[in-house]
């Protein structure tokens, strides 16, 4: 358990995280790059840049655009995302950790706001994978990874929690924090991989729309032919 | 075109896990990542990088002068690849040259503080205006692509004969300067590879290596290419090769023979057979094979002349460049893994960036083009996610991210974490010392130290009242803690602070929440600083700052109170300007004054130690 333990804290989190952050970096790059080639082959150059600007940032803070069709699906989401994505930056044990290996840190999050933000993440994870399953629309467009994810996203939250609040034995600890670990580093290696490069994506989104929905020079004329709409006007 | 894709796809991944231990190195510095020591200090990126790294670009000036001065015109398809390859070569020398100096951030000094009796010095200055020579005779190649630049175009090419005339005059220039780094190693280097005449036969060696890398490069691209390899130009380079390594065996033998030292090439050291097995795989094989026609218009006799010729010279190189200086040294050294990977990476890189240049821009006759890039070549269905990648350069592009990014990573994962720590660091204890007139403060206790004159500072600093300015007396009811009590090592940093003692019934009994807070973690983070109950713990005046519950080493701390001071007092004190100079205070003494008894740490010769002053009448009273 000793060894596995090590073993996980050590070199593989070391492999799964530099996977995760190069990754990310890498279907960034590979993203823009395909935006600017696209760029380069349409036709028409005219791109509302301001508009793109506008709806990412109105996705990045959903403040008003969210509460549309499914304002409890958005409240949700939301909510998941917050704890989702403050705990493990913030939480002031890992900040440590990082502190003991690099040298930097940062701000941390109170402990008792911490164990909130926890909870709140386990259970708005339980209810978005009911919630998926429940709704009809929503499991109709569903994938196998759609349940998964949020299933395997709480995991390193409940074992987190029950490590914190160590009411264990210690052999008891070690299994849930191996557990924990090893989870977090699941998560690492799909990051890049799955629909959650969202996360690095999603300033972009709007932008590679706007961008690749155009249509190369002089192509016009060969895909109406193939659509069998040759003249009708679009 | 499976063929290029997969060298590329193996390129990358070197290159990946190299670029996670050149990150490494730049963090974590030269002692963590090489096996490079006082008496080694150059290895394999010297050695291989540098030293055969130029020799193996010299195909560029060889085949400019072919083609330029002798005016071979049939020479002229290989021109542009054999410039390309001594460009991107000297481009990996530089790269190389980064990892390998200790201050890298300082590689413009040679531009502005001139050293001009250096040789290296010269070899810089070369280097730097060779590459931009190179730049320049190479880059009307890519300027070609694109009408928009064809007047700097022409320009460049109005220039190209006094371009190429510079080329060579500077390669002939560094490539024999770079034997003559050497010559101020001569008790150093091996007998059988130091020679007056070194310049000399690392240019001859330099040319056939050029002529033979050409060949190598021709025979490697055209082979992943599947493209018509220039034969017959081929084997008239290895007819002229012939000429060119006769002359240098002539001229290398005779030297030997004329410095009387024939009879160490078969004495049987490991040194001779060193030497014998260069020479037959660089020079000997190779005249052999070239001499026969028939092997000179073979594919196969070129591929396995031209491989012995560039391994025999790189191994040359290598040799000259400090293997053989072992013997001497007494050291051992074998590159580390992360030296090895890094080598490998920046060749890779190189490698990767010919072969963009060649696919990209016209360097050949015809540009090779990709099968599948045909407009009329259907969709080929990646076997493992069976879906289209899209076109070469899109189905590569995502291939060649993720072998990068898997190789970067797996390396990160192997790289040790909690273990790289300065090999430097050696635990040696430090030692009481008191008061008194003079005080020797003995940086290694080996004898080499510096004589401190500690009444002379008592008086100039202002009398008792200056004790507080060096001495902080942090430790309570203590009014004269010596330094070692809490610098307790040489060179590693402690731990000042006595987490059981305070807690015990000597040190007060103090509560943990006395400095912990109740209900936080009890960590040293969120503890309560010293200061807050040590209200004197620096006395007024004092020039140490408190910052952490550590103490530094020893000798940064002795270092850091002595340089600081010393710094400000040369700005403001008259003809003191020499005052913050290390030989200031430590006077340099070669070891064949050290005497017998001294007490050495190691047992490898170090040439800049330093020495008490007035200790040399000292040793040698005692012989």
């Amino acid at each position: 358990m000793q060894t596995l333990l090590e073993l996980a804290q050590g070199p593989l989190f070391r492999l799964t995280f530099a996977i995760m952050a190069l990754g990310l970096l890498r279907i960034f790059i590979l993203d823009i790059w395909g935006a600017i080639e696209a760029y380069r082959k349409a036709g028409d150059k005219n791109i509302p840049w301001k508009q793109a600007i506008k709806k990412t940032l109105g996705w990045l803070f959903p403040v008003r655009k969210a509460f549309g069709s499914r304002p409890v699906y958005s409240l949700l989401s939301i909510l998941f995302h917050t704890g989702l994505i403050l705990v493990p930056i913030f939480l002031f044990a890992h900040v440590e950790l990082w502190k003991s290996g690099t040298g930097l840190g940062w701000i941390t999050l109170p402990k008792s706001w911490a164990d909130y933000l926890t909870l709140s993440t386990i259970i708005f994870g339980l209810a978005l994978f009911f919630g998926r399953i429940a709704v009809r629309a929503a499991s109709f467009l569903s994938r196998k990874q759609d349940y998964l994810w949020p299933l395997i996203l709480i995991v390193p939250f409940i074992t987190g929690y029950i490590c914190a609040h160590a009411g264990v034995t210690p052999a008891g600890y070690r299994f849930y924090m191996l557990i924990h670990i090893l989870s977090a580093e699941l998560i690492f290696v799909l990051l890049p991989f799955t629909k959650i490069a969202h996360c690095v994506l999603m300033p972009l989104s709007q932008l590679v729309a706007t961008l690749a929905w155009r249509f190369p020079p002089d192509t016009d004329e060969p895909v109406a032919i193939s659509l069998n709409k040759k003249g009708v006007p679009v | 075109m499976k063929r290029v894709q997969t060298t590329k796809l193996i390129l990358w991944l070197v290159v990946g896990f190299a670029a996670a231990v050149g990150i490494t190195r730049f963090l974590y510095g030269l002692g963590v990542t090489t096996n490079l020591n006082d008496a080694t200090p150059w290895g394999l990126w010297i050695g291989f990088d540098v030293m055969a790294g130029v020799a193996l670009a010299a195909g560029g000036f060889v085949i400019t002068a072919i083609v330029y001065i002798m005016k071979r015109e049939e020479f002229r398809p290989i021109v542009k690849p054999a410039v390309l390859t001594a460009f991107l070569g000297y481009i990996a020398v530089i790269i190389s040259l980064l990892f390998d100096l200790g201050l890298p951030w300082n590689i413009w000094h040679m531009l502005v503080f001139w050293n001009p009796h250096s040789p290296l010095f010269e070899v810089g200055w070369c280097v730097m205006l060779y590459t931009t020579v190179l730049l320049l005779e190479f880059s009307p190649v890519p300027l070609e692509a694109s009408s928009r630049y064809a007047k700097i175009r022409t320009f460049l090419l109005r220039f190209r004969f006094p371009l190429v005339m510079l080329g060579i005059m500077l390669s002939t220039l560094h490539q024999s300067s770079l034997g003559s780094l050497f010559l101020i190693m001569p008790y150093k280097s091996y007998p059988l590879w130091y020679s007056d005449i070194l310049p000399i036969l690392f240019f001859i060696s330099a040319v056939a290596l050029g002529l033979m890398m050409i060949t190598l490069e021709s025979l490697a691209t055209s082979h992943l290419y599947r493209r018509h390899a220039e034969t017959e130009l081929l084997s008239k380079l290895a007819g002229a090769s012939v000429w060119v390594l006769s002359v240098y065996l002539l001229v290398k033998l005779s030297d030997i023979v004329i410095a009387g030292e024939s009879n160490l090439i078969f004495n049987g050291s490991w040194e001779s057979t060193l030497f014998i097995v260069e020479i037959l795989m660089g020079v000997l094989g190779p005249i052999v094979i070239f001499s026969i026609p028939q092997f000179r218009q073979s594919q196969k006799w070129l591929w396995a002349g031209s491989i012995m010729v560039v391994f025999g010279m790189v191994f040359n190189r290598i040799n000259v460049g400090g293997l053989t200086m072992m013997g001497i040294t007494g050291d051992s050294y074998f590159p580390s893994w992360m030296e090895i990977s890094i080598s490998a990476g920046v060749l890779s890189a190189a490698v990767l960036l010919f072969l963009f240049a060649v696919e990209k821009f016209h360097v050949w006759e015809t540009s090779p083009r990709h099968p599948e890039a045909e407009p009329t070549s259907r969709p080929h269905f990646d076997r493992a996610s069976q879906v289209w990648l899209g076109a070469p350069s899109v189905a590569g592009r995502t291939k060649y991210s993720l072998a990068f990014l898997f190789s970067f990573a797996v390396a990160v994962a192997i790289i040790p974490g909690n273990d790289i720590n300065s090999k430097g660091a050696v635990s040696v204890p430090t030692m009481a010392a008191r008061g008194g007139d003079t005080l020797y403060i003995d940086g290694n206790r080996d004898l080499y130290g510096v004589a401190f004159k500690h009444e002379m500072h008592i008086s100039q600093n202002g009398q008792k009242q200056s004790c507080a300015l060096c001495h902080h007396m942090n430790i309570p009811m203590d009014k004269q803690s010596g330094c070692y009590r809490c610098h307790k090592l040489m060179y590693q940093e402690s731990d000042a602070f006595g987490h059981q003692w305070h807690s015990s019934p000597q040190g007060g009994n103090i509560a943990c929440v006395q400095c912990h807070e109740e209900g936080q973690e009890r960590m040293a983070v969120s503890a309560k600083k010293c200061d807050r109950c040590h209200r004197d713990l620096l006395p007024e005046g004092a020039r140490i700052k408190y910052e952490r519950n550590i103490a530094p080493s020893y000798v940064d701390a002795m270092h850091r109170l002595c340089v600081d001071c010393h710094k400000e007092k040369a700005l403001t004190l008259e003809g003191k300007e020499d005052l913050a100079r290390c030989a200031r205070c430590h006077e340099t003494v070669p070891p064949e004054y050290m005497s017998p008894e001294a007490p050495v740490f190691g047992n490898k010769p170090y040439f800049n130690r330093v020495m008490m002053p007035g200790a040399e009448s000292l040793l040698k009273a005692d012989d």
